[in-house]
């Protein structure tokens, strides 16, 4: 053999050793890659409150990256609809509890009756993500509505600011002494002019005098009955001593002591200290028709974990959400966001809800709280009855006649589908 | 060389023909199908035939009618006054004078702002301790609750979308007018004509395919008014600002019935295409036969 035979065979050997190196570390990447996955994932937090859980997650499960993806209360549901048309479905996301009904009877969601049986006593909040005995989510996070009080203005009207009122009289009682302070304060907060909140507002007044939508097995609409009525008939009665506004409207006019009293949500717990540091308020439970009578009720929802059937990665995506879920984190979401709370058994005796009053009440509140029925139609359902109430809240209609005719349309839209 | 030209003329267009087959004309025979079913992407079961259903409960259904009459009333409270506003802006800022551009631009520009923006901005003008309110307050008159009375939300909105679009048509008056030779003014001045009959038998006659251009061009754009009554009322209070493409959308987007909102879709379509063609055939460019 030549000597550049010689080279020229070296040369070949060198190549192919190079070749099959490189064929192994490509196999052996191969091999990493398998074991790695990402996941994709879908949720309506800010990016600095959420996203220290998924790093601690990632730290947790090596070989697991999260994709987050921000959306907005605005956009997000359409976003989600049409990523399931398209077959696009995230591999875990977030949902308000208001969505669900017609998500659960979609059949896109993936089936984590037995997944999630270990954190069934760990949680509540199981009747959002719930239909027919099938679990097909996990709660995340609860927000309920609870009610907010000046005792500035309480003081003012001659009223004790350390007793929040308990019941349907003593809240009309002390709006109306509010009320008559005159110039730009007005007593009572009465919500209109937008959609998803109006039902928010009144329904804890009927469910507390135990009024109810639908019945039992959610086939019929219940709405007409003297308990909704009369729940109506009261809350049409704070009109007069009433500012009817906005919602952000009357947050703000609460925030600038112009308001006594309305119902709202935890996250004036967060914009009052920021916005009215020197705003002297209250929070206690929604009150109840009477003391014999009725409960202290409010509307409950939250934010529920769900995947989908489509998902390529349902073992990563359920272990996201059991770790999102977890009290820990879950609570740690709600510290950051403080609009919402833990869905954690037994959250309230943590330190964070025994140190902010605001925010144990809210806990409380959650216990005597409402879920919106599990419809498929809800969307329709719940539009029916907030235009109703406020056709009865702009005098379009008597209470008696806006029941009947919430009760004649829920009737129709059931008997559609 | 023919043929290479051609395939060139192809090439060409093809980035255009793409988009406008994907994003045009694919969602407009897609939606055409959807209209005769019950699709829904959240429904178990999948689409139905359904025929002309989706479009019969259209027309029985009340909150449709109320839609399209608000609508209508947006369209016939708003088109007036945004053409007059628009062509007596573009007579204004037309002669050359100091700072004309500055106008021009002035006018022009709320209409290349996003409406969102726009509405934001109103909503907060229109707000209980708003601007409107405060200047209403500091002659004495009464400040209403402007986008939560149902009497005062839509002309609330009706006054914006005036003030918004008459910036646009303002600029396609102003091409009308360039386009109008001088020499017929510089005939009529001799002739002694005033403003008056200069304006109603020169500008008038020789703006007409300009005014058509623009009447039909903002009919079709108020019959989609949608952003404005999604921002600031969200199609409240009592419905009074649920316009047709608000209600297309709630539909379609909170309650998921596609094939339904398909149906109101065409419907919409069809009524804008009988209104258009309404236009023309009122105001016809001079020259044209009667």
């Amino acid at each position: 053999m030549t000597k550049r035979g010689i080279r020229r065979g070296r040369g070949w050997r060198r190549c192919a050793l190079a070749m099959a190196g490189l064929a192994a570390l490509a196999v052996a990447l191969a091999g990493c890659a398998s074991k790695s996955q990402e996941i994709v994932f879908w949720q309506f937090w800010p990016t600095e409150v959420v996203q220290p859980l998924l790093d601690q997650f990632e730290r947790e499960h090596p070989g697991t990256r999260v994709r987050m993806e921000q959306l907005t209360w605005q956009s997000g549901k359409e976003k989600i609809t049409a990523a399931i048309a398209a077959g696009n479905a995230p591999d875990l996301c977030e949902v308000g509890s208001t969505w669900m009904p017609r998500l659960l009877a979609s059949g896109q969601l993936a089936d984590w009756t037995h997944a999630t049986e270990s954190l069934r006593l760990q949680l509540r909040g199981w009747d959002m993500c719930t239909a027919g005995g099938v679990v097909n989510g996990v709660p995340w996070v609860l927000g309920t509505r609870a009610l907010f009080y000046n005792k500035a203005l309480f003081a003012r009207a001659g009223l004790d600011s350390s007793h929040a009122p308990v019941t349907w009289e003593e809240l009309r009682t002390a709006a109306t002494a509010i009320h008559r302070l005159g110039g730009e304060v007005k007593g009572y907060g009465l919500q209109a002019g937008e959609r998803y909140i109006l039902f928010k507002k009144f329904m804890p007044f009927a469910w507390g005098n135990g009024g109810e939508i639908l019945s039992g097995d959610l086939e019929q609409g219940v709405f007409d009955s003297p308990e909704n009525r009369t729940a109506l008939e009261f809350y049409l009665s704070l009109r007069p001593v009433g500012m009817i506004e906005r919602q952000d409207q009357l947050d703000r006019a609460f925030k600038e002591g112009r308001l006594g009293l309305q119902i709202s949500g935890a996250w004036l717990l967060k914009s009052i200290p920021r916005d009215a540091p020197e705003l002297r308020y209250g929070v206690a439970l929604v009150p109840r028709p009477s003391l014999e009578h009725g409960t202290h009720a409010s509307f409950a929802g939250g934010e529920v974990l769900v995947s989908f059937k489509s998902s390529k990665h349902a073992e990563g995506a359920l272990a996201l959400a059991r770790f999102l879920a977890r009290p820990d984190n879950a609570e740690a979401l709600a510290r950051a966001a403080q609009s919402v709370q833990s869905a954690a058994v037994g959250a309230d005796t943590s330190a964070f809800y025994r140190e902010n009053a605001g925010q144990g009440l809210m806990i409380r509140q959650f216990e005597t709280a409402h879920f919106t029925p599990n419809h498929p139609a809800w969307d329709d359902l719940e539009a029916v009855i907030e235009d109703e109430v406020e056709q009865a809240l702009y005098d379009k209609k008597s209470a008696a006649q806006a029941v009947a005719d919430a009760q004649r349309r829920l009737t129709e839209r059931l008997r559609a589908r | 060389m023919r043929t290479h030209s051609r395939a060139t003329a192809w090439a060409m267009l093809s980035p255009w023909l793409l988009s406008f087959v994907l994003f045009g004309l694919y969602p407009f025979a897609f939606t055409l199908v959807a209209s005769f079913t019950s699709y829904s992407p959240l429904e178990a079961g999948g689409a139905r035939f359904v025929g002309f259903e989706n479009y019969l409960r259209a027309l029985t259904d009340p909150e449709f009618w109320n839609a399209l009459r608000t609508t209508g009333v947006f369209v016939i409270g708003t088109i007036p006054f945004t053409t007059a506003l628009a062509l007596g802006l573009a007579l204004a800022v037309q002669p050359a004078f100091r700072g004309r551009t500055m106008f021009r631009v002035g006018f022009f520009v709320p209409s290349v702002v996003s409406i969102v923006v726009l509405s934001l901005v109103f909503k907060g003008l229109y707000a209980p301790n708003g601007f409107v309110n405060a200047a209403l307050h500091a002659v004495g008159l009464p400040a209403p609750a402007w986008l939560l009375d149902p009497r005062t939300a839509l002309p609330a909105i009706m006054a914006m979308d005036v003030w918004t679009a008459s910036g646009y048509y303002m600029v396609i008056f102003l091409a009308g007018l360039e386009a109008i030779p001088h020499d017929l003014y510089d005939a009529a001045r001799i002739e002694g004509a005033s403003n008056w009959i200069q304006f109603t038998r020169i500008t008038l006659p020789l703006l007409r395919p300009t005014l058509l251009f623009v009447l039909v061009v903002n009919t079709v754009r108020s019959l989609q008014i949608f952003a404005e009554a999604f921002v600031m009322t969200g199609g409240g209070p009592l419905k009074s600002t649920t316009t047709v493409v608000y209600y297309l959308y709630e539909e379609a987007f909170t309650r998921f019935h596609l094939g339904y909102a398909s149906a109101v879709a065409y419907l919409l379509f069809a009524i804008t295409l009988v209104l258009a063609w309404g236009q023309m055939k009122l105001v016809k460019p001079s020259g044209e036969p009667r």
